[in-house]
């Protein structure tokens, strides 16, 4: 794991238990893949003091000089949901979706490996697939029909919008390619550990 | 034919609102009990499939086989959309009736919409909704500079012209927004639906005519693949059990507004008429709005054009046949 | 039993015995949704059943998502994380440790006390429960340790006052159902305002009943300084802050200035210049809170959108429906399909947190709630007391887990348990005092709207 991914690894999170990133071996892929998917979440990690200025700078328009800007109020969840959906695939990378652990702990790190094999083939692959597979023509719709908001004074070109759609779960797929490859470089037997 | 239905139906509208969501309901039961449960339509509650602002796109994809919406909500993808479901200074609804089924209306809605893979057919049809909740008078164009308001649509675009601030808060946040003074004003539905969410307790004035949709159009809208794959028989009990709850819609929606009027104003709203010269300028935007969509949309152009062309025979009608208005 | 329910039940049982393999749970439940899709379509094949599901009805999940994306009322999360996680950095909750609990130190229980005042303090200026349990946890238990306090006492009341957050408003869980259940958030938040408060209330009485009875349970610190007026005034000067924030968000809200949307961008803004203000914001400590939001934001939105499809499907098998049938035939009256609900919600609660049970189950029981004619506010508020206990009750709570994670190595595990009982049976009975006085509840949501 990377050395600044350590120094903000969250102290207030329960202890990682389990399978953790140190113990998978990297492999070239997923090194790749995990360089893309960390620099793509951590700049979108800024998203959030952005999209708080923005809700402040409505405020004061709205409150101090009594105007309201509907373009704003769009822009808030425009950016919100860029945010959310980026950021799926940065906390794939620092495995920090919420399981239930009572069981897990006990198992072997082969059997921990074993049951995230399979989860990743059966459970997350076919659902964000089947989700990616339909988002992609939802986006072309939208560009081919020129979709803008339905708000008098919405924002326009909604396509951009709704390509996060696209764009994060695609960066979750490969994310979770990702660490299938060191899933299977574990399971393989591979030596290799990679501190770095 | 005897080919068994089963679709699915999600409605914009909770079958708890008077005359605006318990119209389908009924529609489907029809359905169902004249074909011995051969035409079942799955009806689902707003939300509880998708979001009713996509209940045209997902019949366009064929996520859903039918749905039962506004299709002014289309606006973002189909503008002329609007022109089919609520026109500011539009037709009154019996004339929207007539132009629908006698003159172009029915026509070019199939026409715009099955570009779109969607086969629309007229199913639920109401009078004008109420002018809004306001808790600022309105004496002139000066008030409505100014004015934080919650309209949606076309209506909301002329309002903005004429310098309000408009948002469009989903249904739900509109009863605290107006209470809390968030927005100012706010439009929803007949007065039997907004006396049902309360707005008369958090807003002092109800304005009045609903200048915005003099007629309010509902339809049901079914995927154009599923339509084309029914017989003509089953196209045919579809549309006249439609055409027979458009007159029920229209009955119902006329019946009990004067009551609901009533009951507010016993609860201590104040109704109001927006005055003439208001109106009068009003008007004028709306015919600015609507020819800057008209240039910007051709399939809006004809139908606008359609419209108006109806509507100028139609007054010829209108001034000599009825009595005036204010007799 | 038609099949579409055999399929119903068969997905239910499926999630709940896939979580306990320790896959992620939000994509377990979408996992389960398409597996079950692909059931329903054989099922219309072989079966000749009219389930009517396939792949393009389960990809409405993406409209779903669509309307997630393009909800004003769930922008307030990420704003409410970020809010949390700059307090959390700002080193007001260390300033107010220091300075409360020095007000108190002469009193038996008088740590403990402070630590639910803090507590609430923090409960009401932000809602992040791991933050405020870890934080509890470093500050307080070594201080109560060393004063020879019952560690049962001294965790028990640091992991339940540190729940407090996700009750008292703001609260992202608050927000999270109102936006399931198309109700304002405003409202919500005022009708939790009462119950949160009253839990405060009873944890300080039973710390100050335990104290007096026994006092070895938790004893005064002897080397506790008098309380003099330098020392009323440090505290006094460090619960400013906070009730500064306070002001700006809860007040805003309640006051109509702000929505609850704008009001989460105005506490992080706040939250941000308080750090600076306390000489703890740099560069730094700013990327760690954006990505500390992103983390968390991404989890939750990972459940949401594995449980939008996952309730998708579980509609098309008729699962709605079945749920609501089982609850009106319950032969115990109207009240009684209440305390059913609420304690499922509470078994479930064993295993499941907020945040699955809020997506799941509660779209699944709400119609039924107002079919039965009641407050829709009070029974969602009740839930959500209800709920608050998940993060206490093992094996999955994650209070334990936080407290667990930063406790000295002597708290073991048998400590926490025990430590939290009484607290689980504090909240219990509060939510018995909401079920009887649901003025608690809906008093002051209609006292906003009275004033017209
Ligand atoms: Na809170
Ligand atoms: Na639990």
């Amino acid at each position: 794991m990377n050395a600044s991914i350590e120094a903000t690894a969250p102290e207030l999170e329960p202890a990682p238990q389990g399978l953790s990133g140190e113990v998978l071996p990297h492999t070239p892929i997923s090194r790749v893949l995990d360089g893309l998917i960390r620099h793509i979440g951590e700049f979108s990690a800024w998203l959030w003091p952005v999209l708080m200025l923005v809700i402040i700078v409505n405020v004061v328009s709205r409150y101090v000089f009594s105007q309201g800007f509907i373009e704003l109020e769009e822009l808030q969840w425009h950016i919100y949901s860029a945010g959310f959906l980026i950021a799926l695939s940065y906390a794939l990378l620092r495995d920090n979706h919420v399981r239930v652990d009572l069981f897990r702990e006990r198992f072997s790190f082969r059997t921990q490996a074993w049951i995230e094999l399979g989860g990743m083939l059966l459970l997350l692959g076919p659902f964000i697939g089947l989700l990616l597979y339909y988002s992609v023509p939802y986006v072309i719709d939208s560009w081919h029909m020129n979709e803008a908001s339905s708000a008098p004074g919405g924002l326009s070109h909604r396509w951009i919008i709704k390509s996060a759609l696209p764009l994060g779960l695609g960066l979750v797929l490969l994310a979770a390619f990702s660490r299938f490859t060191r899933l299977v470089a574990f399971l393989a037997g591979s030596e290799v550990r990679h501190a770095d | 034919g005897a080919e068994k239905i089963r679709w699915k139906m999600q409605a914009a509208y909770g079958s708890n609102l008077p005359a605006l969501g318990d119209t389908i309901p009924g529609v489907l039961d029809d359905l169902r009990e004249v074909t011995d449960n051969r035409i079942i339509i799955k009806h689902f509650e707003p939300n509880k499939l998708v979001p009713t602002l996509n209940i045209t796109d997902a019949v366009r994809t064929g996520k859903l086989e039918a749905g039962y919406t506004w299709i002014g909500y289309d606006q973002g993808k189909i503008p002329s959309s609007t022109l089919f479901s609520a026109v500011p200074f539009g037709m009154e609804p019996w004339e929207y009736m007539a132009w629908w089924y006698d003159g172009d209306g029915q026509k070019l809605a199939e026409e715009i919409y099955e570009k779109n893979n969607v086969h629309p057919v007229l199913c639920g049809l109401t009078g004008p909704e109420t002018g809004g909740w306001f808790n600022k008078e309105i004496n002139s164009l000066d008030d409505i500079d100014g004015l934080k308001i919650r309209y949606a649509g076309i209506g909301g675009r002329i309002l903005q012209e004429l310098g309000a601030s408009v948002t469009v808060l989903p249904g739900g946040e509109i009863f605290q927004a107006l209470e809390k003074g968030a927005i100012d004003a706010s439009e929803f539905s007949l007065p039997t639906v907004d006396e049902k969410l309360g707005f008369y307790e958090v807003a002092k004035y109800n304005y009045f005519p609903g200048w915005h949709q003099p007629f309010a159009a509902f339809h049901l809208i079914v995927n154009k693949d599923k339509w084309d794959a029914i017989s003509d028989a089953d196209k045919k009990l579809i549309n006249l059990t439609c055409q027979a709850s458009v007159t029920r819609n229209l009955a119902s929606a006329e019946a009990y507004q004067g009551k609901a009027i009533e009951f507010m104003k016993s609860k201590g709203a104040e109704t109001r008429k927006l005055p003439d010269p208001v109106l009068h300028e009003l008007e004028d935007v709306t015919e600015k709005v609507l020819k800057q969509e008209a240039d910007k949309d051709a399939d809006f152009a004809r139908v606008l054009k359609s419209q108006k062309a109806f509507q100028a025979q139609y007054q010829e009608w209108q001034d000599l046949g009825y009595l005036p208005r204010d007799f | 039993m038609p099949i579409n329910e055999m399929l119903a039940i068969g997905m239910f049982a499926s999630f709940i015995l896939l979580i306990f393999t320790g896959f992620p749970i939000a994509w377990a439940l979408g996992g389960v949704a398409i597996a079950f899709t692909g059931l329903a379509m054989l099922s219309d094949n072989y079966l000749d059943t009219f389930i009517a599901i396939d792949w393009s009805y389960t990809s409405l999940a993406i409209d779903r998502i669509w309307g997630t994306m393009s909800s004003w009322v769930l922008v307030a999360i990420p704003m409410f994380v970020f809010m949390g996680q700059m307090l959390d950095r700002s080193g007001m909750a260390e300033k107010l440790m220091l300075n409360v609990s020095r007000l108190f130190g002469r009193l038996n229980g008088g740590t403990a006390i402070a630590v639910v005042i803090i507590g609430l303090l923090l409960a009401a200026s932000t809602g992040i429960v791991g933050a405020s349990v870890a934080l509890l946890t470093l500050l307080a238990v070594p201080v109560m340790l060393k004063r020879e306090y019952q560690p049962e006492l001294a965790v028990g009341t640091v992991c339940a006052v540190g729940t407090l957050g996700i009750l008292m408003p703001p609260s992202i869980m608050l927000v999270m159902m109102a936006d399931q259940l198309a109700m304002s958030v405003g409202d919500l938040f005022m009708g939790a305002v009462f119950p949160s408060a009253l839990l405060g209330v009873v944890f300080v009485l039973y710390i100050v009943i335990r104290g007096w009875m026994r006092p070895d349970v938790a004893p005064a610190g002897n080397d506790a300084e008098p309380v003099n007026f330098g020392i009323i005034l440090d505290a006094l000067k460090s619960i400013l802050p906070p009730a500064f924030l306070i002001l700006a968000v809860l007040g805003s809200i309640f006051a109509g200035i702000a929505t609850p949307t704008e009001a989460s961008g105005v506490g992080a803004f706040g939250a941000t210049l308080l750090a600076l203000a306390n000489k703890r914001l740099n560069r730094q400590v700013m990327r760690e809170v954006c990505r500390e939001t992103s983390q968390t934001t991404a989890f939750i939105f990972a459940l949401l959108i594995g449980a939008t499809a996952f309730s998708l499907v579980l509609r098309g098998l008729g699962g709605d429906e079945m749920i609501a049938d089982a609850l009106h035939g319950l032969p115990f009256g109207p009240h009684g399909v209440v305390i059913c609900i609420l304690l499922l919600t509470f078994l479930l609660g064993f295993v499941l947190d907020w945040i699955e049970i809020t997506l799941i189950i509660l779209p699944l029981v709400a119609p039924v709630i107002h079919t039965l004619g009641f407050d829709i506010v009070w029974f969602t508020v009740l839930f959500a007391v209800c709920l608050q206990t998940s993060f206490l009750t093992p094996p999955v709570g994650f209070s334990l887990f936080y407290c667990k994670g930063v406790a000295p190595p002597s708290i073991g595990v048998k400590t926490l348990y025990k430590g939290v009982t009484p607290f689980i049976l504090l909240q219990a009975s509060v939510l018995a005092i909401i079920f009887l006085w649901p003025d608690l509840v809906t008093w002051l949501p209609a006292q906003a709207y009275s004033g017209q």
